[in-house]
């Protein structure tokens, strides 16, 4: 009976079982201090190498390039005052890469919009953390698609232009200067000759050549989406090292921006890597910007360092930073995918930004905090604004017909104008989203320059509503609560929104309600996102609510409002012919003036709120939390700017927030 | 017993092309199909996308047009170690390299007559005598033609599209009674319209006849380009830039290869490295959060049994049944709330599994020289799963020691204890050796249960706390309908289950003298 095996034995094996795999775990883990120390000790290296170019720039600098003053960088007072006498060099600069005859935009060297070294408390150092609501699943230009990807992206890579934050209007990057073609059929941007990548790599003409041709445009690259907004590129010309031409097939307004606006990637860097590495590849992301990875694989034996998801994307300060450097010396990403569990991170201190849902916001504000504590406004900036990358919600009216069979009453405009006068949009906004929101008055953002500031939202009106409905012939004729048209079909139809979130529930129930009283009968599908696709695919629905995402201060409104987007590929899905409104969006989209254009599309504005093919709902605020720690934190048109901000080490000197 | 082994191992390789059928069935018939969840990545529409481009794009990437059969078996003939027809080769860094793929011809070939296939004669540059300098010059070269392949397939598909939506236009401009034989979504399928004639476009009134003829001009032209640049690739391929993969049974015909997971839709990725990086850490949670449910849950149900209705029996069941009776989502938000805020307790970490800067801690916890405790991995880890583990084991207690109580009570009653007693066996040996024993077959039962549980992740745990496991990594697959994740996950599960049920029926014949499978 002795040699049975016995509870002592197994816990003797489980005792033996423990202890082996914590020697083991801590071998491992060895291993890894170790290659930390490694990777600490190469960028030491990298460093020293940096600092070396950077010398002999300084040194040969002069000989080569007698224009261009070479100016310390770094967070010294005066270093705006360096960047000017930067640009007034660049001015004396000889333009024989331009064409001749064309207007010539110059550009200083890129300072921030908000000099953070002039405000009270200013210091250097200091990580920014920011709390992400999901986890992106790949950090890898043009082939990710998350907005995740891009808050990254905007801080590692910097793309030829940028939208100014104040006035929304392009302004240079890596481009010192440009020509664009009065025609819009091509573009010639010259590169700032101080351009680098984060490895002091300079930036060149071949570089963007590369990234558009061989990188987006290379079929073997899995960069189909942005690939896809590049059809009218023709071709990338190299000029001279620092010169580059963009042709395109048709003279679009899209031109410049699809020209200027994408992220120029180090071909150096790039090349080292095969098509599927970098398809598969998580954290591959190197640019000429701000900050850097801090661990980015030098090559295909090292692609086990490169950043994967589940960790935190750590950036840290681009040392070799060409422009004016960030005070901040890193920034960092957590995802926390919970609601609650965000807030609580965030309030425990481990984020400095967080990203709140409306409820949040306000209950956060309306909290009586303890004795002694600190009110939480005063520990944190709680920001709303509205800025050009807000998008709208929206109910779309079928104004074809449905799904290629019979039209719906939505064909007709006054019913359409009628839908949106019953819909009492500011209360939606006070019950369905806790007060957050502006009542949305038509497809352009309204802080862009396309949106015209007299074009108001239909106002909440049943009267009129009523009045409406009856020119169109929807009557109550049998006196059962349910208007009727001639024939005497009730007007009934069906409002299709996706399941699984409480605001687009309670969206329904209130439109439901609202039109109930007007004695039109609303039924409700709701239908998972994943069929969302295929059901605006096929035009099958009355009404469905959805909402457009926006990135930039105009995007091209062809693609949803023009008749010809009613087939099968584009967005119009609502059947909206209007022939004035292709008439506008073709003028437009071919109007290469700035100022004229925006009338266009001010005209267009103002069409579409008089047809109403949607009714517009709401548009979506920033709301943001941010620690009172950090300094310069401004609203601006364009979201916010994490390379002004800094983290203060006084306590006392709390610097004012601005907008909101 | 190894007669029976192995009927039982041959039996599960039918079961798992079952599920896997079964599942694969079930994605296909769900409502926007395979790949749904792709056009609207993320749950975010943009205008800038082009929609149906990128979905021509991911059509024929995936193979998402051909019939679901035909998808499913693909799928099955890359999970499969047995491979049929041309190996793959493998370039230095791992990845395999098929054969460039078959070109659909261009459709209503019998309205506008397609060109004959391009004869290629074609020289690649072969290594063979060469060495490394040519050796990687043939590899250019054939990264060259891929390149140029995939680029005129790509054109080519763009081009059918257009042609589709042309003759969409020229059937409208016909009128009825044609137009009803155009898709619900307006587009036009060349096969419904065998019998439309199409006249010299000179003559034909249809103003959009030209247009179509232009199109389809058009689309040959870009077959052409693309059939002949394919087989310039497969030439190139055929000469083997890179070694074949895997390991030759009937050269050319039959070989075994390593199977393949596939690569993940939404992610771009392997499947396996998906898998690879999440399932560690369930494992990690899972491996201790077991053995904790274990070590209270049966010892707690012996000493309940044996106390029959005292007050540790009564007490033990009322507080595991009420931990059970409580959501784990209810639980996760309460522990966030109130052990995780700093505004209350704030006693563990929110979220994630490492600190920040986690990565250059020291395995075990120290104090420096100035006094000033530093954690450690180790410690910082488990403080971080603590968490996640409480939540993932108050609920088990209750079924476990039930079970085990229920069990042993069984036991008490039989006449072998009675005798045991009667003949003076400590009370002791009577619980541990003969009652304990003889109650381990329903505990078996559930424990195989484990196997299972270990790999597949808790959802909601796994998303309170964001871990990304393999909860995470299937719920999101689910969400964007990435049939190659879920299959993975599938496959891998449903054969983990049926193996651990095999053991089952093993520790049984071991735990049981009575079993025998002969």
């Amino acid at each position: 009976m002795n040699n049975r095996f016995g509870i002592k034995d197994f816990v003797t094996i489980l005792l033996l079982v423990v202890v082996l795999i914590a020697v083991l775990l801590s071998m491992v883990q060895k291993t890894r201090m170790e290659l930390a120390l490694e990777a600490t000790r190469s960028k030491l290296g990298e460093i020293e190498q940096q600092s070396l170019q950077l010398q002999r720039i300084v040194e040969k600098g002069f000989a080569e390039r007698p224009t261009v003053v070479v100016q310390p960088t770094g967070n010294a007072a005066g270093s705006s005052g360096g960047a000017n006498a930067g640009a007034s060099g660049a001015a004396v600069a000889n333009d024989a890469w331009a064409r001749p005859g064309v207007k010539i935009e110059r550009w200083p060297m890129p300072t921030p919009a908000s000099d953070p070294s002039k405000m009270p408390g200013f210091a250097v150092g200091g990580e920014f953390v920011e709390l992400f609501e999901a986890q992106p699943a790949k950090l890898v230009p043009f082939i990710s698609g998350d907005v995740y990807y891009t808050r990254v992206l905007e801080r590692v890579c910097e793309p030829l232009a940028t939208f100014d934050p104040k006035t929304l209007k392009l302004k240079g990057q890596l481009a010192d200067a440009w020509q664009v073609d009065p025609d819009g059929l091509w573009v010639r941007a010259h590169i700032n000759p101080r351009a680098r990548f984060s490895d002091g790599s300079p930036v060149t003409s071949e570089d963007v050549r590369w990234t558009y041709v061989d990188y987006v445009l290379n079929p073997l690259i899995e960069a189909e989406r942005t690939r896809s907004t590049m059809d009218n590129l023709k071709e990338v010309k190299v000029i001279d090292d620092l010169t580059v031409e963009f042709i395109f097939k048709e003279p679009l307004f899209t031109n410049a921006i699809n020209a200027l606006g994408l992220a120029i990637l180090p071909k150096a860097y790039y090349a080292r890597f095969e098509p599927t590495q970098v398809n598969q590849g998580t954290g591959l992301m190197m640019g000429s910007g701000p900050f850097r990875f801090e661990r980015l694989p030098t090559g295909p034996d090292d692609l086990d360092s490169q950043w994967t998801p589940g960790q935190d994307v750590v950036l840290v300060r681009n040392e070799a930073y060409w422009a004016e450097k960030p005070s901040l010396a890193g920034m960092r990403f957590k995802s926390i995918k919970d609601d609650l569990g965000r807030l609580v991170a965030y309030r425990n201190g481990e984020g400095s930004m967080m990203l709140p849902t409306s409820p949040q916001f306000n209950s956060v504000l309306k909290e009586v905090p303890k004795e002694g504590e600190p009110r939480f406004e005063e520990v944190n900036y709680a920001l709303k604004w509205v800025n050009m990358r807000c998008g709208y919600t929206f109910i779309a009216w079928q104004c074809g017909p449905r799904a290629g069979k019979e039209s719906t009453p939505f064909a007709d405009k006054r019913v359409r104008r009628a839908m949106t006068h019953l819909l009492d949009r500011e209360k939606m906004i006070r019950d369905i989203w806790d007060g957050i929101g502006i009542v949305s008055k038509g497809p352009m953002n309204p802080e862009s320059p396309a949106s015209d500031p007299a074009t108001k939202p239909l106002a909440f009106d049943p009267e009129k509503a009523k009045a409406l409905l009856a020119e169109a012939g929807w009557k109550d004729r049998n006196g059962d609560g349910v208007l009727e048209n001639e024939n005497g079909d009730p007007f009934e139809f069906e409002y299709t929104y996706a399941t699984g979130g409480e605001i687009a529930e309670r969206l329904a129930r209130f439109a439901k309600d609202s039109f109930a009283k007007a004695g039109i009968v609303m039924t409700t599908r709701p239908v998972d996102w994943s069929r969302y696709q295929e059901i605006l695919k096929l035009r099958d629905f009355d009404a469905i609510t959805l909402a457009w995402g926006n990135n930039a201060p105009e995007s091209d409104p062809r693609q949803i409002w023009h008749s010809e987007s009613t087939k099968e590929g584009g967005d119009n899905f609502i059947q909206w012919r209007s022939a004035d409104g292709d008439a506008l969006i073709e003028k437009g989209r071919r109007t290469m003036d700035e100022a004229e254009r925006m009338q266009v599309w001010r005209e267009l504005e103002a069409l579409i709120a008089e047809e109403q093919p949607y009714t517009f709902v709401r548009v979506a605020p920033w709301l943001r939390f941010v620690k009172r720690e950090f300094g310069n934190v401004n609203t601006y048109r364009t979201g916010l700017e994490p390379q002004e901000f800094f983290k203060t080490t006084s306590a006392t000197a709390v610097p004012a927030p601005s907008g909101g | 017993m190894v007669n029976y082994l192995i009927r039982r191992l041959c039996l599960m390789v039918p079961t798992v092309l079952g599920i896997t059928f079964m599942v694969f069935m079930l994605l296909a018939l769900a409502p926007g199909g395979i790949g749904a969840g792709l056009a609207v990545s993320g749950g975010q529409m943009s205008d800038t996308s082009k929609a149906a481009q990128m979905q021509a794009y991911l059509e024929d990437r995936y193979g998402l047009n051909d019939p679901v059969v035909v998808q499913y078996l693909r799928w099955l003939g890359r999970i499969s170690p047995v491979k049929f027809g041309e190996r793959d080769l493998r370039t230095p860094i791992g990845d395999r390299v098929s054969a460039p793929r078959e070109i659909v011809e261009p459709p209503m070939g019998w309205a506008f007559p397609v060109p004959p296939k391009p004869e290629v004669v074609f020289t690649p540059i072969v290594a063979a005598s060469g060495g490394a300098d040519q050796a990687s010059e043939q590899i250019v070269e054939f990264k060259k033609l891929q390149r140029e392949a995939e680029g005129a397939r790509r054109a080519y598909i763009g081009s059918v599209r257009f042609f589709k939506d042309t003759l969409a236009d020229y059937v409208r401009e016909k009128g009825a009674p044609w137009t009803s034989r155009l898709e619900p979504k307006g587009g036009a399928e060349p096969d419904k319209f065998r019998d439309l004639e199409f006249g010299d476009p000179a003559k034909d009134a249809n103003p959009k006849a030209a247009a179509l003829k232009e199109a389809a001009a058009d689309m040959h032209l870009k077959w052409a380009k693309a059939e002949e640049t394919r087989q310039r690739a497969l030439i190139a391929f055929r000469a083997k830039p890179y070694p074949e993969s895997g390991i030759p049974i009937i050269p050319g015909v039959v070989s075994l290869d390593t199977p393949d997971l596939g690569v993940a839709f939404s992610k771009n990725r392997p499947v396996w490295d998906l898998i690879a990086t999440a399932l560690p850490v369930t494992l990690l949670i899972n491996a201790i959060a077991f053995p904790i449910s274990y070590l209270v849950a049966i010892p707690t149900g012996i000493l309940a049994s044996v106390r029959r209705g005292g007050w540790f029996d009564v007490g033990s069941g009322l507080a595991f049944l009420s931990l059970y009776s409580i959501p784990t989502v209810l639980a996760g938000v309460f522990a966030i709330g109130f052990l995780a805020n700093k505004q209350y307790l704030g006693l563990f970490p929110v979220s994630g599994l490492h600190a920040s800067g986690a990565e250059s801690y020291t395995f075990l916890p120290y104090f420096d020289d100035a006094g000033t405790w530093h954690e450690g991995w180790l410690v910082d880890t488990l403080w971080h799963i603590a968490l996640p583990i409480l939540c993932l084991v108050y609920t088990s207690f209750a079924v476990l020691s039930k079970q085990t109580r229920a069990a042993m009570l069984e036991n008490f009653n039989a006449d072998y204890v009675r005798t045991a007693k009667a003949k003076g066996v400590s009370r002791k040996d009577v619980v541990m050796r003969h009652v304990f024993r003889n109650s381990l077959l329903p505990l078996i039962t559930m424990f195989v249960g484990i196997f299972p549980a270990m790999l597949a992740g808790s959802v909601v745990i796994e998303r309170i706390f964001t871990i990304p496991g393999m909860g995470s990594l299937i719920l999101e697959a689910i969400d964007l309908r990435d049939r190659e994740i879920i299959l993975a996950n599938t496959f891998m599960i449903a054969c983990v289950n049926l193996l651990a049920l095999l053991l089952a029926d093993i520790l049984y014949a071991v735990a049981d003298p009575r079993v025998s499978y002969e």
